[in-house]
């Protein structure tokens, strides 16, 4: 572990060309998918999370259905979409960050819709309540319950965040692995496992994780400044 | 509140965007040294290693060279009017393949520069050789275009072990350089590659699996370039190794052939590591051993010998690592071999 | 006011069932009733945020309503207060009258518990409702506080001359305010009359009973 430690530092330090490129395109990938996710799972998990009538248990058991969705069958359909003799052929979106993009996308929604959903559902019945006898409009209600969710909204973005970070199934079957274009940290971690150059690979997950701590940490900062 | 909230998320997809365009200011410049793998790392690999000699791999080349160890690689450009078909089975006909990028790496591989190329690969790394030029191996003089915007992006299906060895880091650069061209490359086991090919997401496959080539040739995915007379290229070759403990305690190292080994692995019941993942070295291990043993590349023809054979369904230096701590015999291609020996007992 | 004979059941379990009311325009209606007796529910159906069994109770407009668990909103008290569109100065002017103007500018969400139930009465009170149920809103109130908010409720009301529905469970309170008092029973209405009529000379067994325990 010792050495991996060293190799990390070094590799760090060195700044090694190819590692530059693979964390420029891991910090693209994860952000813009993480970000995309957060702007479409957001709005979903409020609306699931404040709405109480018919069929939410329905819709509420559908998406942590999908919060279970194995990376590797979501890969495996974008790729099917996306191949060479799939059905989105024409966009050319295999091996591309774009496609890594997508299916992570993919993968992230239904897990911060869920995050967000949770929280409103226990918070959303007595702000509506309030509202409604001070005869708020149910737009208003809607803001308000958002802004309720605030800190909410920053969590489940990281969590969404470490997750595109994190994850290793779906990119290696969208993106290939290819060096210097859609190669992210966790790629190349395999790639170096299954070499057997188990130190390199594990110098790697150490940046990673040191990354994934200054953003974190990073957000948390800029969270608590914007609060006051 | 809202406002605070839109300014975090502004500054995030900032962010994002900026690192696009990192990304993207790199790749203009970046023609160059596309897929070098272990080009790098080899070296600062190498350092702990020479260090700390004691702490060297057990895990020994104990046979190797024999003819039967083989290991020939072929180059096949993918056919862009191949009977390509979508996963329900229905044909579909706008395939796209960059037949003239294909084309162009393959006539540079297969020239006197890309083959010399090739074979001098891996002596200054490892003072010895890891790919050998085929006899009668087929050599191209044709003219090479220089890339267009429209042919500029290759994309090479290989297997792992090829691209592990780091040849395509050392090989390609100079290709894409002189030409212009992007090589993109994407590994995985044989079968995988060539299945990869055939749902037409490859314009060309570097691999090493006679009947898999064959059946693929014969399906039609293949086809003859102008320059050439067969749709298989096997240009090189190399050999893939029988490891194990340095003591040898099935005394392979003595064997007058390889298959001997075997059978005396498989006699002594000595532990035996399989990648079990059906790779090009997968199916050349089962095709060594006794006939009467009945290993195949199913798991459960080896239900009966889990005593001493690990099916381990994982990638060569996973297995090498595993050979070396249980002081099993393990078939391994040489490259990796070496990097593996190179890296030294890595997990402290 | 009339009111329709009103049900609520949940699962198997009645825990409203109310006989046709009449409640007297501008007056003080005070509900009193152990935990459980339906107090709440009939609030919030009258408010017209929960629907009764035959889900037709049309509620009049402008019905101003403070839950039990009133929300105070993530932000600051005073935006609190101008949420439905009262101007600064008057919802300063609201704070300083329930004593709260020193934290204006705080967040709502760092308020006491007894903070935090002045700002909702405050903030319901802040708009003239014809009709303003309150679902106990001084429970968390120490007593200075409670009798402030009395006064304020009933200045209020008679300023504006709306109809008051008051959900409590202290019999004090419903004597200090006076009007109308209704006494719940496991969701029965047991006996209803002037605050003097039923808290002193309470015709009903049900309703001395429970007098006798909360008197002690």
């Amino acid at each position: 572990m010792k050495t991996a430690f060293v190799q990390a530092l070094a590799l760090i330090t060195s700044g090694d060309r190819q590692l530059g490129i693979i964390l420029v395109t891991t910090l693209r990938m994860a952000l813009s998918s993480s970000m995309i996710a957060l702007l479409l799972g957001a709005p979903l998990g409020v609306l699931l999370g404040s709405y109480a009538g018919r069929g939410k248990r329905t819709l509420v058991v559908i998406n942590r259905t999908l919060m279970g969705l194995p990376p590797v069958v979501v890969g495996l359909v974008c790729y099917m979409l996306f191949s060479g003799v799939g059905p989105l052929r024409h966009l050319r979106l295999l091996y591309t960050v774009t496609g890594m993009v997508i299916a992570q996308v993919i993968l992230l929604v239904p897990l911060i819709a869920g995050s967000l959903e949770s929280h409103v559902s226990t918070v959303a019945p007595d702000i509506r309540e309030t509202a409604l006898g001070m005869g708020l409009s149910r737009g208003r209600i809607l803001l308000l319950i958002i802004n309720e969710s605030q800190y909410q909204l920053v969590s489940a973005y990281l969590l969404g965040l470490g997750r595109a970070f994190a994850e290793v199934g779906a990119v290696s079957m969208v993106g290939g692995a290819i060096a210097y274009k859609t190669n992210v940290m966790t790629t190349a971690i395999m790639n170096y496992t299954n070499m057997g150059a188990f130190t390199t690979a594990l110098a790697l997950g150490i940046i990673l994780l040191a990354i994934s701590l200054v953003l974190n940490a990073g957000v948390a900062l800029l969270h608590w400044r914007l609060e006051g | 509140m809202m406002k605070k909230i839109a300014v975090l998320l502004l500054s995030l997809s900032l962010l994002a965007t900026f690192l696009t365009a990192c990304a993207q200011e790199n790749g203009a410049e970046d023609q160059t040294p596309a897929n070098s793998t272990s080009e790098n790392d080899t070296a600062e690999d190498e350092t702990p290693g020479t260090e700390e000699p004691e702490e060297g791999v057990d895990l020994t080349i104990l046979y190797e060279a024999d003819d039967d160890m083989i290991n020939n690689y072929s180059l096949l450009a993918v056919n862009p009017d191949a009977p390509f078909v979508d996963a329900d089975g229905n044909a579909v006909s706008d395939v796209y393949i960059n037949t003239e990028g294909a084309a162009a790496l393959i006539n540079w591989m297969l020239s006197e520069e890309g083959e010399t190329t090739a074979t001098e690969y891996g002596y200054a790394d490892y003072g010895e050789y890891l790919f050998y030029l085929s006899e009668g191996a087929p050599v191209s003089t044709a003219e090479i275009p220089q890339a267009t915007e429209e042919t500029k992006v290759i994309r090479l299906s290989t297997t792992t072990s090829v691209n592990d060895s780091g040849l395509l880091g050392y090989l390609l650069p100079i290709f894409e350089d002189t030409y212009g061209y992007t090589v993109e490359v994407t590994s995985a086991g044989t079968g995988n590659a060539i299945a990869n090919a055939k749902s037409g997401n490859a314009d060309l496959l570097l691999v090493h699996s006679k009947s898999q080539e064959e059946e693929f040739v014969a399906g039609g995915y293949s086809y003859v370039l102008p320059s050439f007379d067969s749709e298989r290229l096997t240009f090189m070759y190399n050999y893939f190794v029988l490891c194990g403990p340095s003591a040898d305690p099935a005394g392979v190292k003595n064997a007058a052939s390889v298959r001997d080994a075997f059978a005396a692995i498989a006699e002594g019941k000595y532990p035996f590591v399989s990648r079990g993942d059906q790779s090009g070295t997968h199916t050349k291990e089962i095709s060594l051993w006794p006939e009467e043993l009945g290993i195949t590349v199913d798991a459960a023809s080896v239900e009966d010998y889990t005593d001493w054979y690990t099916y381990s369904n994982a990638g060569m230096g996973v297995c090498l690592t595993m050979a070396e701590e249980t002081g099993a015999y393990i078939l391994s291609d040489k490259a990796t071999f070496l990097t593996f020996q190179a890296n030294n007992g890595v997990m402290e | 006011m009339k009111l329709p004979p009103i049900t609520k059941t949940y699962g198997n379990r009645k825990v409203l069932d109310l006989p046709a009311l009449e409640l007297a325009d501008s007056t003080i209606h005070t509900i009193i009733g152990a935990n459980g007796s339906g107090k709440s529910t009939l609030a919030r159906i009258l408010a017209g945020v929960l629907k009764p069994d035959d889900g037709r109770f049309s509620c009049m407009d402008r019905v101003g309503y403070m839950p039990q668990r009133s929300y105070p909103f993530r932000m600051s008290v005073l935006h609190n207060l101008q949420i439905t569109g009262a101007g600064r100065e008057r919802a300063m002017k609201q704070l300083e009258t329930f004593g709260l103007a020193g934290l204006a500018h705080q967040s709502a969400k760092g308020l006491s518990g007894g903070e935090t139930a002045r700002l909702a009465l405050a903030r319901i009170l802040i708009e003239d409702h014809p009709l303003l149920i309150l679902d106990e809103p001084t429970a968390a109130m120490d007593v200075a506080a409670t009798l402030l908010a009395e006064k304020i409720l009933l200045e209020y009301q008679a300023r504006t001359s709306c109809t008051v529905v008051l959900v409590t469970h202290s019999l004090t309170q419903a004597r200090r305010v006076a009007g109308q008092v209704f006494f719940l029973q496991n969701g029965h209405l047991v006996e209803q009359g002037t605050a003097e009529q039923v808290l002193l000379h309470p015709r009903c067994a049900d309703t001395r009973a429970f007098l006798d325990f909360y008197a002690l």
